[in-house]
């Protein structure tokens, strides 16, 4: 579904390059549910970025379904996003001047959907996450869970392959960063892959794959887990553990 | 494609910013219209042709002071003198000269009787045979002067008459000219000729264009005369003829010496002015307006840097974010060119009864709208393009 290899970004500023991340590997099967830990500036963000083509990378290959996107045009790339991957974000991003139902429609629009269809989209997307009878609302008028959920219904609504999150718990406490949860659950369930960042172990651990990474490098969890069983040096485990959620 | 619901009411939910540039669309729409009507009026007044070879006649006068010199026998003997001077093509006595502000005019009557049906008020030239060809005029119908026709008595009845096109469309619409009489008092005047335009010497007045020519060469102290010469030649004219007359008789006053282009010039120096002022209003007012729309779309820009990351992220193309800003403010310009189009017709009611101008059409207003939308599409696209290139990435990089 998702397959990256020897991906590497730099950041060039004026003083310093940035290696975002390198030679980085990845491969996401479809329905699979993830969750991306690492500490702060590891390059959790740019990796979700480059997934979701929200920009572009200095070397490697970045295949989706199949298709090669490393280096699609920007059309195309909008096309795709629009598509086939659904973005949830730590701040929510909903436009504060449009109504929920409104919010809902920006990606459908783009789309080009007919207003029926849009419309019922949107009712459906709502009714998902349980905001149905909120429509007319602006989102300045719900709670910061309640945004979040909007959020999610917006990605849901185009009905993507894969949904990409960054932080979507981060704004919130942990009640209702555990409704936001159980939704992702749900959506997994009914088959989309999602690839979520998270910086809560608690969520992570709930997710069916951990990855971690450090210094712009995959760490595959589960994989290093099963690696260290073997090797029974447990300690070391640990440690790598504690220094990569530190 | 269009989203213009979502974007009306993201506009609705803003505040007084997009307000403001409203008032000032309607403001602009209003008075840029009404200017622009009177710079057309004004231009187009400044476009009529006076009938006269404009650049090639010059008019200048003598003063007699000597109360004993006998002015008909002068007059005949300077005309001589001047017909011969080489560069001279034609010279004839003018009781007045042509869009100079100055001169005679009368309301003739259709009859003799003191309720006969009275002309338009109508300029009077009193000239003779050479006035034609001195003023480089078109003979539509009829005949010019016989020499002999012309009298040097003012009030002589039975004199001829040449008049203009316009005249007779005025006075008699479906009837020949040549052989009517017109009447001023008792005395009669018998139309013989009619030129195809002939401006009088108040180019601010409606009756422009009613002019007579009448076959008096009156004896004056005060004389004026049209001469025809090569633009070329004039300003060596303009030495000689002095030169010439004083030399002939030298205790008189030679002056004036002035072409009909320059007496445009000046008969139209007002329009001329008011013309200027309003184009620099207009293209100030489009100016600001078009800073007004530019500013906003940038301010909006900034405000907005997350929202357009996040639409890119969630499939907008470059295009869709252009389209987006040219919307939004096409809205702000039709409503704003609505009512800017019904200030418009009001400013213009307004203005035609307290200046006496013409209805203002309402072609001006709209064509005003269409110009709107014009600066707006150039103000909105620099910065909107600017705004295109806003990361996807901003949607996730920005708090
Ligand atoms: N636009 C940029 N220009 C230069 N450097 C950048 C840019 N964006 C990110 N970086 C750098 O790239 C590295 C990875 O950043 P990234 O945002 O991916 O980290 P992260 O894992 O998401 O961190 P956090 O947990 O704090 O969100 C950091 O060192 C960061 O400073
Ligand atoms: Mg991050």
């Amino acid at each position: 579904m998702l397959s990256m290899k020897n991906i590497s970004k730099v950041f060039k500023t004026d003083l310093v390059e940035t290696h975002a991340l390198r030679d980085f590997n990845l491969e996401v099967s479809e329905g699979e549910f993830v969750a991306v830990t690492g500490p702060s500036g590891s390059g959790k963000t740019t990796f979700l970025n480059i997934a979701g083509l929200l920009e572009g990378f200095t070397h490697g290959d970045y295949f989706l379904d199949g298709i090669n996107v490393s280096n699609l045009s920007d059309n195309k790339s909008a096309a795709v996003r629009n598509e086939k991957i659904g973005f949830i974000f730590q701040g929510f991003n909903l436009i504060p001047d449009l109504n929920l139902a409104e919010n809902i429609e920006v990606p459908l629009r783009y789309r080009g959907f007919s207003a029926k269809e849009r419309n019922r989209r949107v009712e459906q997307a709502l009714e998902q996450v349980g905001l149905a009878a909120r429509m007319k609302h602006l989102p300045t008028q719900l709670s910061g869970g309640q945004q979040q959920r909007v959020a999610i219904a917006r990605a849901l609504a185009g009905e993507p392959r894969f949904l990409l999150a960054d932080e979507p718990t981060g704004n919130l406490d942990s009640l209702m960063a555990r409704q936001v949860m159980e939704l992702l659950e749900n959506i997994n369930q009914a088959g989309t892959t999602i690839i979520m960042v998270t910086h809560d172990p608690e969520l992570a651990r709930r997710a069916q794959r951990n990855i971690q990474i450090v210094d712009g490098q995959v760490c595959d969890f589960t994989m290093y887990q099963a690696n260290a069983a073997r090797s029974a040096s447990h300690g070391s485990v640990d440690k790598l553990v504690a220094n990569a959620q530190g | 494609m269009l989203h213009i619901k979502p974007i009306f009411s993201s506009l609705l939910h803003s505040k007084s910013g997009p307000l403001l540039l409203l008032l000032q669309i309607v403001l602009s729409v209003a008075i840029v219209a009404n200017a622009s009507f009177i710079i057309v009026e004004r231009l187009s007044l400044m476009a009529r042709e006076s009938g006269i070879v404009e650049n090639e006649v010059f008019d200048f006068s003598i003063y007699h002071f000597d109360k004993s010199t006998d002015l008909v026998v002068q007059d005949k003997r300077d005309l001589e003198l001047l017909r011969a001077i080489p560069g001279v093509i034609d010279v004839a006595p003018s009781s007045m000269a042509p869009l100079s502000g100055g001169g005679w005019s009368s309301n003739f009557t259709l009859g003799p009787e003191e309720r006969a049906k009275s002309t338009p008020n109508t300029g009077m030239y009193m000239s003779d045979e050479h006035f034609i060809d001195s003023l480089g005029l078109k003979l539509v119908e009829g005949r010019n002067f016989y020499p002999q026709e012309i009298t040097t008595e003012l009030l002589e009845d039975g004199g001829k008459m040449i008049v203009t096109k316009a005249f007779v469309d005025k006075v008699w619409p479906n009837d020949s000219a040549l052989g009517k009489s017109v009447y001023m008092g008792a005395q009669h005047f018998v139309v013989i000729g009619v030129v195809e335009r002939l401006q009088t010497a108040w180019v601010d007045n409606s009756n422009v264009e009613f002019s007579s020519v009448l076959s008096v060469n009156y004896p004056a102290d005060y004389k004026r005369y049209l001469v025809r010469a090569k633009a070329s030649d004039i300003a060596r004219l303009k030495e000689v003829i002095p030169e010439i007359l004083h030399k002939e008789y030298p205790s008189r006053v030679i002056e004036g010496f002035t072409t009909i282009s320059e007496r445009r010039i000046e008969a139209y120096r007002d329009h001329e002015l008011m013309a200027t002022v309003l184009t620099m209003m207009v293209v100030l007012l489009l100016l600001i307006t078009s800073l007004g729309v530019t500013g906003m779309v940038m301010f909006n820009i900034q405000r907005r840097t997350k929202q357009i990351g996040t639409r890119r992220a969630l499939g907008a193309k470059k295009r869709d974010i252009i389209s987006y800003f040219l919307v939004e403010n096409y809205l702000l310009c039709l409503l704003g060119g609505t009512l800017g189009v019904l200030l418009a017709i009001q400013l213009g009611q307004q203005l035609m009864s307290l200046y006496s101008l013409p209805m203002l059409a309402l072609s001006y207003p709209l064509l005003t709208v269409v110009g709107l939308f014009v600066v707006t599409t150039l103000a909105v696209y620099l910065p909107a393009r600017k705004a295109a290139k806003i990361s996807p990435a901003t949607a996730t990089r920005t708090v």
